[in-house]
């Protein structure tokens, strides 16, 4: 009976899977495309910012939940793997944005006739 | 952000909880109690989906039979003048299905975690060998 529950939990998944790659890629290239189409506002700069912020809040979980974890005091030793594969993942999206970010003023920096 | 690691990460709780159920469960198998009171009532975990694609949630506890089964075993202590004790009504056939079932669901949501990992680090790839 559970176990029904079970697999019909995971047949959801890739669905969702799907959609959250979807979400992030969007969220992605909405941040470069505003970047591209703003100067002055600091559009991107706040972009960047939301997501250094967002960096920072899953690394504290992850960390609190490690604490937790190694103390004893965690029920659920997979919340902080799960904490930490968020926070891992979560880190390298903004630095991937970064990243192409940087490249693209490298490639208008070095641009000469 | 209702991810994908997220979701698995709630089927990784409930079937946690559903292990610590089917542990106390086994542990207790042999648990007698005296005919004044009520046997060791099996625990059964119930589940709900969330709203959405949010994972699944347990929404309480299930009890089993708190009759249980009356056994005649005069020499335990705790047994009624007539000899008579009651023994917890758990069948451990069930519960070791049960405990395969929620070690293997345990282990899909762990698998779940890293393919989902492995999917969003496909897509930070996207374009970076261009």
């Amino acid at each position: 009976m559970s176990g029904i529950d079970a697999i019909s939990g995971l047949s959801g998944v890739p669905a969702s899977a799907l959609s959250a790659l979807q979400q992030s890629s969007a969220a992605s290239s909405s941040a470069s495309a505003a970047s591209a189409s703003t100067s002055g506002s600091g559009s991107f700069a706040t972009a960047l910012t939301g997501a250094v912020d967002a960096v920072q809040g899953t690394q504290e979980t992850a960390n609190t939940l490690a604490v937790q974890a190694v103390t004893g005091n965690l029920d659920d030793i997979a919340d902080a793997t799960v904490a930490a594969t968020r926070a891992q993942v979560t880190m390298e999206l903004a630095s991937t944005v970064r990243n192409k970010a940087v490249d693209a003023f490298n490639q208008i920096m070095n641009m000469q006739a | 952000m209702a991810d994908a690691i997220g979701i698995a990460g709630t089927g990784l709780t409930v079937h946690r909880k559903w292990l610590d159920a089917i542990s106390d469960n086994i542990a207790n198998i042999n648990t007698a109690e005296p005919m004044s009171g009520s046997a060791f009532q099996a625990r059964y975990v119930a589940v709900q989906a969330g709203p959405g694609t949010s994972g699944v949630y347990v929404s309480g506890a299930a009890y089993g039979s708190a009759t249980g089964r009356v056994t005649y075993d005069p020499e335990n202590p705790v047994a009624d003048a007539d000899g008579y004790v009651r023994m917890p009504d758990i069948d451990l056939g069930s519960q070791m299905g049960a405990l395969i079932m929620a070690q293997r669901g345990y282990q899909a949501n762990a698998a779940v975690v890293d393919r989902a990992q492995d999917a969003y680090q496909a897509a930070l790839k996207i374009g970076s060998n261009g």
